[in-house]
């Protein structure tokens, strides 16, 4: 009995028994699954019980699957127009913020912030009371003389319409991470380049966004990941997810109507596994473009 | 203007900041823009307070009117009323700190196995654990489904925390926080004859106090916010958390927008309070997760 206190107590076991109920959840609900996942994705699958191998079936039925087209379609262009909007805006904001140029920086950085305290369901709420045609917004471009839109009625607005809620959910958010990434740069760099006569915008140029860029890999990335798996938003600001024409249809919503609306496992994990391998392949371009990560130490 | 003067004016940020006239009006001009920002990303949640306390009838008519017209808490009588709304900020309540206990302390156990011991295979788990973060949940969301409905935790408190518990993000911040521990203190107390357990508890955990403190913060936040995983694990209505049950309102064709407004509301409020006294855990707790490091 005594030998066994003595293993359990040893160094080399120890370590194991500390991450034992981490790696035994991490085992169970992560990699089991992926592997299941991966599996399913090569079956017919009747209810949550009968699984029959159909080879490539899944994948070949989604080639010609429509509303399969369009949902990657319509979550790259978000993707795509969230990083252009998400990452050069709380950018400039933080850098303005950080610069002692604005009175009270503290006050704004926390009202930016605030959004992303609240829940997804709550933001989609208020945005599509918002969005509806006699809403708050078409109020507002009434008074500033311009045309009311139907945005969450027509196609081409749908996405415009996610955009401009992600803009408000994640803005403050970005702005905190950049910020942090602004707190690590030495001052003396901005020094030194200061003597040698460089001007505000050069050294944001040649100083803040090189020696940012660990910051901005890892928002980007992190936008990407996000991008990809929007759901929350399009469930939300639409009657039952459904939008017109299909302009709102997301992957992640469209894997989730097949998993659970439908009851197509199969076919559903079959878009769980392209749309892994799309964020997994964009990731590591971005490693690649950007250079590894710095941070270990 | 004098060099030194230039220089040391300089900021980080690469904004050089001039003595003068010309630059207070530059001042004046950023923090006027500012304030129309903050004002723009304030209405949202104001409306929604606002229209909280607006007859449903006022709530579409009210164009920009932002001063609260005819205000009642009728609102709020008839969500009381008509759903189990006490069932389901109770619930949000326990799930999200339930979740949130449960994985800081596997996220600490493990993280400091990570950071402070050498053993066999523990690069290689770290690395599968940081690649685990890039795996979308909507991927695993279908295997977990089937796994739950088997092992039977469908509706059930365990069926929802236990398949979130394993956080990357979690295990990934805790070991970066501990690799900053020195070994010499945790050989002392070895010297004095601490177990390796009791080293855990007594010596790091003291230590790791504060970045407990941020990551119970924001995993609470995280679970009370999130939908996909409680909306699969949850069927009956008085066991949902918050975010499901107003998903059930507003999901509709013609949500009650008085019920959706005032039971948004009162799953925002007490956030919002609780970050205003909490605001350096949050802010820089989301800052560590950015730069990776505390």
């Amino acid at each position: 009995m005594n030998r066994v206190t003595t293993l359990v107590n040893s160094r080399k076991v120890a370590p194991w028994v500390f991450l034992a109920p981490f790696l035994i959840l991490f085992i169970v609900f992560k990699v089991f699954p992926v592997v299941l996942a991966v599996l399913m994705s090569f079956q017919k699958i009747q209810g949550i019980n009968t699984g029959v191998f159909n080879g490539t079936a899944n994948y070949e039925a989604l080639a010609s699957n429509v509303r399969f087209g369009v949902a990657l379609r319509n979550t790259t262009v978000y993707t795509i127009a969230t990083l252009l909007v998400l990452i050069p805006i709380p950018l400039v904001i933080a850098v303005l913020l950080d610069s002692g140029r604005v009175v009270k920086a503290t006050v704004f950085r926390t009202i930016l912030f605030l959004p992303a305290l609240t829940s997804l369901v709550v933001v989609g709420s208020v945005f599509r009371a918002v969005l509806t045609p006699t809403g708050l917004l078409n109020s507002a471009l009434a008074q500033f003389g311009l045309q009311p839109q139907r945005w969450l009625e027509v196609a081409d607005l749908a996405i415009p319409s996610l955009v401009l809620l992600a803009v408000w959910r994640w803005t403050g958010i970005n702005i905190i991470y950049f910020n942090s990434g602004l707190v690590n740069i030495s001052k003396e760099f901005y020094e030194a380049a200061s003597i040698d006569g460089a001007n505000p915008f050069q050294l944001f140029w040649h100083i803040t966004l090189p020696l940012l860029r660990p910051t901005t890999l890892f928002v980007v990335i992190l936008s990407i990941i996000g991008g990809f798996q929007v759901f929350v938003e399009p469930y939300i600001l639409y009657p039952g997810g459904q939008s017109p024409g299909d302009g709102g249809l997301s992957l992640a919503y469209l894997i989730y109507r097949t998993a659970f609306n439908s009851f197509n496992l199969g076919s559903a994990a079959a878009m769980g596994v392209i749309l892994a391998l799309i964020i997994f392949i964009l990731s590591l371009i971005q490693f690649r473009f950007f250079g590894a990560f710095q941070r270990e130490g | 203007m004098s060099v030194t003067s230039q220089y040391s004016f300089a900021t980080r940020a690469g904004v050089q900041i001039q003595r003068g006239g010309r630059s207070r009006l530059t001042t004046i001009t950023i923090t006027a823009i500012f304030i129309i920002i903050a004002f723009l990303f304030l209405v949202p949640l104001y409306w929604m307070v606002l229209s909280s306390v607006r007859p449903l009838g006022l709530i579409f008519t009210s164009g920009t009117n932002l001063l609260p017209n005819e205000a009642t808490l009728d609102n709020y009588a008839k969500l009381f009323r008509t759903v189990p709304y006490v069932n389901w900020f109770a619930n949000s309540i326990v799930q999200s700190v339930g979740f949130s206990v449960a994985s800081v302390a596997i996220c600490a156990l493990g993280g400091f196995a990570l950071a402070k011991y050498r053993f066999r295979g523990r690069n290689v788990i770290f690395l599968l654990i940081l690649l685990s973060q890039m795996i979308p949940f909507y991927l695993l969301v279908i295997p977990l489904f089937v796994i739950i409905v088997k092992i039977g935790l469908v509706d059930t408190l365990i069926g929802a925390i236990l398949p979130l518990a394993a956080h990357p993000i979690g295990i990934f911040f805790m070991r970066q926080y501990m690799l900053s521990i020195e070994d010499e203190l945790l050989d002392a107390a070895r010297v004095d004859g601490a177990s390796e357990y009791r080293l855990f508890f007594s010596v790091v955990v003291p230590i790791i106090r504060p970045a407990i403190a941020t990551l119970l913060v924001l995993f609470a936040l995280e679970y009370w916010n999130n939908l996909l995983w409680p909306l699969i694990v949850f069927r009956s209505p008085d066991r949902m958390p918050l975010a499901v049950g107003l998903s059930t309102l507003v999901t509709q064709y013609f949500p009650s927008y008085d019920l959706v407004m005032a039971g948004s509301t009162l799953a925002t409020l007490p956030i919002i309070v609780l970050f205003l006294f909490l605001r350096r855990q949050f802010m820089e707790g989301f800052g560590a997760m950015g730069t990776g490091m505390k």
